[in-house]
């Protein structure tokens, strides 16, 4: 669902009680900062479409912009009311920035929003039946058990040129692998921006979520693979 | 996090860590991972092509303890029993015997994953293996 459909397209100001637009901060009557709504995301805060490619400075614009009309600085005068509607607008727009701005966080953001990721998802452990590409789990595998026998050079007085050059052979095929992962990232990014261009069927819009959700599942593999390698490397 | 003395008891002294042949006909090996923390588990289980009965079982998991607790308890349990007694294990049975807290009743299921995985591949063996066996009898028919 997208929020412009669903989301209330007016709401009522608390102060003077004059329709203002949804997606308004001020009531453009009395002109006060209005708390903020109960319905809200990031990207609606920020005034961007839901696309997970997304201009960096404009973002960064319109966070500068947000950022100085809600100061607390501002409303230290106010009610206690519009003081605490300026808080609440600062604190979500800082956390709405620091989201959006990384490309990986606003995907998982896109997926928790869409229903595609829920964090309920991932505490009931509906991981382990998630599918993970049997071929990377071999890799995985054939790697942790690499880096076994590393620990066992080490431990057996390697010396630590021999041991650095097997952790770096290691390393390769899992860094080519990681350019492969952005790469698809970026594609199934773009796929999915394309079909907000266009009317898109449910099944279209789930289908490239669900690539979506892989992808950041299979993430989270070679990003454990590399830091166990760094990790080692370190010793 | 505290664990149980019985995880503490798998992952200090684990249970048949290792690996049997994988391309032994009579053995069946499952890999699984578990995405949200990177484990990942190889299960294997050698069955006695007579009897149906598992008479061997090994692991290898990289992972947490409770991850490692309940694949070796796993092994424990495959040993001795029929390839459908295997099937039968639940990941509660697991979580029970080891009092694994919610936040790791995934590990359990990881487990229960990796045993079906082991006996599916054994079983997609043994159908392969007699439908060579078939083939080959029908290519060459006995004079």
């Amino acid at each position: 669902m997208i929020s412009e459909t669903t989301a209330p397209t007016i709401q009522e100001c608390r102060w003077c009680g004059a329709g203002a637009p949804a997606d308004a901060s001020f009531c453009p009557q009395c002109t006060k900062i209005l708390p903020l709504p109960r319905r809200r995301d990031y990207f609606t805060f920020l005034g961007v479409p839901r696309r997970l490619n997304i201009d960096p400075a404009d973002l960064e614009q319109r966070f500068r912009d947000r950022s100085r009309q809600f100061h607390p600085d501002y409303f230290y005068n106010a009610p206690l009311a519009e003081r605490r509607a300026s808080l609440e607008r600062s604190s979500y727009l800082n956390d709405a920035y620091r989201t959006l701005k990384q490309p990986i966080a606003r995907i998982a953001y896109l997926l928790e929003l869409e229903g595609a990721l829920t964090p309920a998802d991932k505490a009931a452990g509906a991981g382990a039946t998630k599918v993970v590409p049997p071929g990377l789990l071999e890799e995985v595998f054939a790697l942790n058990e690499e880096l076994d026998e590393v620990r066992d050079l080490r431990s057996g007085g390697a010396s630590k040129d021999e041991w650095t050059a097997r952790l770096q052979r290691a390393r390769q095929p899992i860094e080519d692998k990681r350019a492969e992962h952005e790469r698809r990232i970026a594609e199934v990014s773009r796929q999915w921006d394309a079909l907000l261009g266009r009317p898109a069927g449910d099944a279209e819009r789930a289908g490239v979520l669900q690539a979506l959700g892989e992808l950041m599942l299979e993430r989270n593999y070679i990003t454990n693979l590399l830091a166990g390698i760094e990790r080692e490397l370190s010793q | 996090m505290a664990y149980s003395n019985k995880v503490i008891d798998h992952y200090e002294n684990p249970r048949n860590v290792g690996s049997l042949p994988k391309d032994n006909p009579n053995v069946g090996t499952g890999l699984v991972g578990a995405p949200e923390c990177g484990d990942v588990m190889k299960l294997q289980v050698q069955v006695n092509p007579e009897t149906g009965v598992i008479d061997d079982a090994k692991f290898k998991t990289f992972g947490c303890g409770s991850a490692i607790a309940s694949s070796s308890l796993a092994t424990e349990w495959l040993k001795g029993k029929t390839v459908d007694q295997a099937l039968a294990i639940k990941n509660t049975d697991i979580v029970t015997e080891l009092s694994l807290p919610p936040v790791k009743i995934h590990c359990s299921v990881l487990a229960e994953d990796a045993i079906k995985a082991a006996i599916n591949d054994y079983k997609k063996k043994q159908s392969v293996t007699a439908k060579t066996v078939a083939a080959q009898e029908k290519a060459q028919p006995t004079v």
